[in-house]
């Protein structure tokens, strides 16, 4: 990926960085006094029960969700609440869904192109010369001209994958991409990340994948009941796990 | 693609079986037999009371009725184009007010939503003929009709408009937020553009109105198809057959608009997701 690190900061300021950040959702408390944060380079995998918050972990981080208290830092910088400087710090943060979320009137390229123009402002040529590079870099460059409806979900994922990209995104967020396709699509999915992440993208991924998180993780995150339980390497997390509930959630995906 | 997708009536109905399908025979026949009767009585009366008497018709022959005929046609045509031009502007910021989020834009937006559908169009039109001259403001009978009969279809089109927004789904707004695509980008250039398809048959239902709505330029005196016709009618005392005949030019305008909904709709069945498969 490209080392566009113009910025002059200390190498040791995280990419992404949550402090004691809260949210309710009514008198739900859905993430409770959450601190974490993902280094340049990272692959931070969050694993944990449904309804345990992961996605909204991962959504309030580009604000998708707001917080009721504590801090989010990208880079160092405040995420700002509304307007200009909200949008200029979500560009600097892909996010793939789980539905894949394709522009369902646009074309292919014409999904990948959009941000580039519309929020790099860069030519329509120059978006389109490079959107085929990510296209094909993700295996779907022959697609280019179909529209999201006419794809497979593998496909539609790694198209994702590609918007996600144009953008030069400091950190990708992944919330479950592969938990919406068949088990025959999920390899190239994984495989395209697993690409990703030896080339140093920064990764915050939610998974259920745990092979794909024992191969790829720099760091394993289990999360329960809106709190961080465990955080650790994958060797120590999936051998070696401290508590009780995560335990309790490794034997119950192992038991089918 | 499109071939995968189940239609309408697909998915009400169950393809009939052998019985079934001798009933809807037997239904056919006796609804043709219904409505063949029907129109010989009706042909029948007309030829009793003179009706179809050549003196009715030899209107027809001549050109210049076909000429006026067209004017009037064209008057029809140009009222309807610029009032549902007119109206879909004003539905679309109704609609943007409406969902912009903010209160007050939201009240008055509904208020005005609410008015506009509940009145009857030719309230409208005795307001812009009858009181708006009152104040001194003197308009052309051609936005005496134009004004009012756009005025009568703004509240339908923004709520049709809103309707189109709110089954955009979720995901479209947040992908494009997540770009950083600011909001009005990502109304104008994600969420809007999926909206309009999803409604252009409701939006050519209401166009299909306003062009019926136009005929009240009688009240106002505008040379449309309808007041030509009323001018016809007093020279030549044909009252059926030019009737008769205006009606289906009607008809044709507004099979015209329909078969255009259908090409169009047909076109953006390209961007559907086919059925059974999720996303
Ligand atoms: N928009 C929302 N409004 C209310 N409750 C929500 C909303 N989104 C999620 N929740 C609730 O918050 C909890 C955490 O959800 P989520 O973050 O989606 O969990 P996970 O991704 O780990 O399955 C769940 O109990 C869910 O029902
Ligand atoms: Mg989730």
């Amino acid at each position: 990926m490209s080392d566009t690190m113009h910025e002059t900061m200390n190498d040791r300021t995280p990419v992404i960085e949550l402090k004691h950040v809260d949210k309710h959702f009514g008198s739900l408390h859905v993430l409770k006094d959450i601190n974490l944060s993902v280094q340049k380079g990272e692959v931070v995998v969050i694993i944990g029960p449904s309804g345990s918050g992961k996605s909204t972990l991962c959504r309030t981080i580009n604000r998708l969700e707001t917080i009721d208290s504590g801090e989010i830092l990208i880079e160092g910088t405040k995420m700002p609440q509304e307007g200009k400087e909200l949008a200029r710090l979500r560009a600097q943060i892909g996010m793939v869904f789980q539905s894949f979320n394709l522009f369902a009137h646009k074309t292919i390229i014409d999904n990948v192109i959009l941000g580039p123009m519309d929020v790099l402002k860069k030519s329509k040529k120059e978006a389109k010369e490079e959107a085929m590079q990510l296209l094909s870099r993700v295996g779907v460059d022959s697609q280019a001209n179909k529209v999201p409806a006419q794809l497979s979900g593998g496909q539609q994922q790694r198209v994702a994958i590609a918007r996600a990209l144009a953008m030069h995104p400091k950190a990708i967020l992944f919330d479950e991409p592969t938990s919406a396709l068949d088990p025959e699509m999920i390899g190239e999915v994984l495989d395209v990340m697993t690409k990703l992440a030896r080339e140093g993208m920064t990764m915050l991924v939610v998974t259920h994948e745990m092979n794909f998180a024992r191969r790829v993780a720099s760091r394993v995150i289990f999360m329960d009941g809106g709190s961080i339980v465990e955080e650790n390497t994958p060797e120590e997390f999936f051998n070696h796990p401290k508590s009780q509930r995560a335990q309790d959630f490794l034997n119950s995906i192992q038991a089918h | 693609m499109s071939d995968k997708r189940t239609s309408v009536k697909d998915a009400l109905f169950e393809p009939p079986g052998p019985k079934t399908r001798r009933v809807i025979r037997i239904a056919t026949v006796v609804s043709l037999a219904a409505i063949a009767a029907l129109l010989w009585v009706v042909l029948r009366r007309f030829y009793e009371t003179g009706q179809l008497d050549a003196r009715y018709w030899s209107v027809f022959t001549r050109w210049t009725t076909w000429r006026f005929l067209g004017k009037g046609l064209l008057g029809t045509l140009e009222a309807a184009a610029v009032a549902g031009v007119v109206a879909f502007t004003a539905g679309f910021l109704l609609m943007v007010m409406r969902i912009s989020g903010n209160r007050i834009l939201g009240y008055i937006s509904t208020a005005l939503i609410e008015f506009t559908r509940g009145v009857p169009t030719l309230l409208f039109i005795y307001f812009f003929f009858l009181v708006v001259p009152k104040f001194g403001i003197k308009l052309p009978a051609f936005w005496k009709v134009c004004l009012p009969v756009s005025i009568s279809a703004c509240g339908v089109v923004a709520e049709v408009l809103r309707s189109g927004v709110n089954a955009v789904p979720k995901g479209q707004k947040e992908a494009a937020q997540s770009l950083g695509m600011l909001p009005h980008s990502v109304f104008l250039k994600v969420v809007f553009p999926q909206a309009f398809r999803f409604v252009i048959p409701a939006l050519i239902s209401e166009l299909v109105i306003v062009v019926k709505d136009t005929t009240f330029a009688y009240v106002v005196n505008f040379p449309d198809l309808m007041q030509n016709a009323k001018v016809l009618i007093s020279n030549y005392d044909a009252l059926l057959s030019v009737y008769l005949v205006v009606a289906l030019i009607y008809i044709a305008i507004n099979w015209l608009i329909n078969r255009a909904s259908v090409a169009a709709a047909g076109r953006t069945n390209r961007y559907a997701v086919p059925a059974g498969k999720k996303q």
